[in-house]
């Protein structure tokens, strides 16, 4: 039987191509190429062509070039915000997975009746701004909140929650949840029941059926949620900057001194490249590591 | 098709009978949001001015051709609520927008983006203002329309930031310093060099406000050194003493000090006097003080601007000498708690407040004071700003 992969059928003779065809093309193309060229390639040039600028003597940019911010960007000893980066996104983004993969398999397969009221729950607090709900949780995990609870019943008056990378975590896995949840629900939800009622029929405990059949249906699914919460976790910097009091000093936090209190506007640059790179070649390692050996391209949201 | 569970959710709302029990419950949760509505509501202040003895309020003239608008770019809680619905009322001016940055450089950062024309006056800190205007981003002020400047004191007037006195307008003046609960911190910290000291005990409940400026005032104080200096041995030894402090360092916090001070989250902080002086007035939190530290610290002036290309120039004016009318300066000190340029504003204060010397420093104490100068773009303070803030909490 034919598992639920869709192969590009061989193309058939193609009408040759008119001109007035080539224009259509072009036109109906237009507004998508010059969406990604003012509000992508554009921005993209001018932070690469400021980062090899000066900054001038009250801060801003001045035409240069120089590759003076890239050596301070590489300093070893600056290097420590982007290592606490990698590590605080990679463990974000794990927990966020272990957080979602329950919520999404609950909604998609055994919700029933109740799934497009269980959906908009998740939806819901995201129309309050996101600035409001951080500090909501300065309130939940402050000495009025979790943490003074926690450490009345353990006998610590000192005990805080805020501040520590605990926070941040729980910071980011609640903002990051819904992002992770939808597309591993989307592709569970379009997943075919006949297979795993097969797999039961031949023999396969739940576990089995689990790892064997529904976790490799939904990889595409668990792909696209991580690399969308990786992504811009790796430039977070309001939830250490609230939640984490600050101590936890990230990449995102290191952009923001460079241009908002140092305006060195160059070096805040050359730092965001060195950044773009670094997301560039995490992501392209991962898309390869996670398809190597999938031999047919699965329909799938990424 | 099944029934969509929302659609049976509101049809039983719809069908259900709507008993006595039920109708009374809403009923007194209606009556009781209203009455908690209205009395929170009778609570807002009118704002109208008390002078000391009952004295009349102040009037004021209306200037020809006032715009019916003010766009205000400012520090957060910097201009009591009061006085700014006072100037609506008194002024016609319908629409008073308060924008706020939490920094003298997002101010500039700001600007630097191109924001000029968006707002009308601002309220940088002194040393700034030379920068502002050699960037082009304030303009002269028309002091014919501002009257009410006559009363600001003599130091203030003819300082370096603005020999000649037509760029700016003194706002209040404050200094830095050191708050601490003395419930809990029992050891003497009256200097910078005793703070320093005394931090490792305290690890993890210091306070340190979010401004390269007052931050190096510590430890080149605790040294001897002038707190402008660009010398670089001077400022490795303080690069030294604040790494050494940055792991016991809660948190950097210009808005919310005085909050995680009063909640015990914090014991000991490098502060100003905002939000700290109130809390003495409180029983759970009377143990505060704060000290201007020995071995000297900064004293600093905010200063009224009216930015470059204002789109509401006549309201400006206005306002700037609406808000130094005796009266209501008055008003704003005891709401800002810190001290006012304005000498005339002195007869309408709280004589408590006049003699408290955290707030109005005594001039044998102010002499010992340093101003500050612009050194937010020197790229050696810069560097070690970057490493302290990036180390606070390590280790």
């Amino acid at each position: 039987m034919t598992t639920s992969s869709v192969v590009a059928p061989p193309s058939a003779v193609r009408p040759p191509r008119s001109s007035r065809t080539g224009i259509l093309t072009g036109l109906l193309l237009l507004p998508a190429s010059l969406w990604y060229l003012i509000l992508l390639v554009a921005p993209l040039a001018i932070v690469v062509v400021m980062s090899f600028g000066n900054a001038t003597r009250i801060g801003g940019y001045e035409p240069a070039f120089t590759f003076a911010n890239y050596a301070s960007a590489l300093d070893p000893s600056r290097v420590t915000p982007f290592v606490t980066s990698l590590v605080l996104a990679a463990s974000g983004t794990l927990l966020c997975l272990f957080a979602a993969l329950p919520i999404a398999y609950f909604i998609a397969t055994r919700a029933g009746p109740r799934k497009s009221l269980l959906i908009i729950l998740l939806v819901i607090p995201f129309w309050t701004s996101f600035l409001i709900r951080t500090y909501a949780w300065l309130t939940l995990l402050g000495p009025d909140g979790i943490a003074g609870f926690i450490g009345s019943a353990i006998g610590d008056s000192g005990f805080r929650i805020l501040g520590t990378p605990v926070a941040v975590l729980i910071g980011v896995v609640y903002g990051y949840l819904p992002l992770m949840v939808f597309p591993i629900y989307v592709t569970l939800e379009r997943m075919d029941r006949t297979l795993t009622e097969a797999s039961k029929d031949l023999g396969a405990g739940r576990w089995a059926t689990f790892r064997q059949i529904t976790l490799p249906i939904t990889l595409p699914g668990l792909i696209t949620g991580s690399i969308l919460v990786f992504i811009p976790l790796m430039g977070e910097y309001v939830i250490p900057a609230i939640l984490g009091y600050g101590r936890v000093f990230l990449i995102g936090n290191q952009l923001v001194l460079q241009f908002l209190e140092a305006r060195n506007w160059p070096e805040g640059a050359a730092r965001a490249v060195i950044l773009i790179l670094i997301m560039l070649v995490t992501v392209v390692f991962y898309l390869w590591f996670a398809n190597r050996g999938r031999k047919s391209r699965e329909v799938s949201v990424l | 098709m099944a029934e969509h569970p929302i659609d049976q959710t509101i049809r039983r709302m719809i069908q259900a009978p709507l008993s006595r029990r039920g109708f009374l419950y809403a009923g007194t949760m209606s009556a009781a949001a209203a009455f908690l509505a209205a009395c929170s509501g009778n609570g807002a202040a009118t704002g109208a001015p008390s002078g000391a003895g009952g004295t009349a309020a102040p009037s004021f003239a209306i200037p020809e051709g006032i715009e019916s608008e003010l766009f205000m770019y400012n520090w957060g809680d910097y201009v009591d609520p009061g006085n700014i619905e006072l100037f609506k009322s008194t002024f016609g001016v319908t629409k008073f927008t308060y924008d706020t940055f939490a920094s003298n450089d997002e101010l500039l950062t700001k600007l630097q983006g191109g924001a000029v024309g968006q707002w009308d006056v601002s309220a940088p800190t002194a040393e700034f203002v030379p920068a502002m205007r050699e960037q082009g981003f304030i303009q002269k002020i028309d002091f014919a329309q501002i009257p009410n400047a006559k009363y600001i004191e003599a130091p203030f007037k003819g300082v370096w930031w603005d020999p000649t006195d037509e760029w700016q307008l003194p706002k209040d003046w404050g200094t830095t310093g050191i708050s601490v609960r003395t419930k809990i911190v029992k050891e003497d910290v009256s200097s910078w060099k005793q703070f320093f000291e005394v931090a490792p005990t305290y690890s993890g409940r210091i306070v340190i406000v979010d401004s390269p400026g007052d931050v190096f005032v510590a430890p080149l104080k605790a040294l001897g050194y002038s707190l402008n200096t660009k010398v670089e041995s001077e400022l490795e030894e303080a690069r030294t003493m604040l790494l050494d402090l940055a792991p016991h360092v809660l948190a950097l916090d210009s808005d919310q000090y005085n909050t995680k001070l009063e909640t015990e989250e914090a014991v000991l902080g490098l502060t100003w006097t905002g939000g700290i002086l109130e809390l003495r007035d409180l029983p759970e939190t009377a143990d505060i003080e704060y000290i201007i530290p020995s071995d000297g610290t900064l004293y600093w002036l905010d200063t009224w601007v009216i930015l470059a290309d204002a789109p509401h120039p006549i309201a400006s004016h206005a306002f700037l000498n609406f808000i130094h009318d005796p009266q209501i300066q008055a008003i704003e000190t005891e709401t800002n708690q810190y001290a006012t340029s304005n000498s005339e504003a002195k007869k309408f204060i709280d004589p408590e407040m006049l003699a408290d010397p955290a707030l109005f420093v005594p001039d044998d104490v102010l002499a010992r004071l340093e101003g500050a100068e612009d050194t937010s773009t020197d790229p050696l303070r810069l560097d070690i700003w970057e490493e302290f803030k990036s180390k606070i909490g390590q280790g």
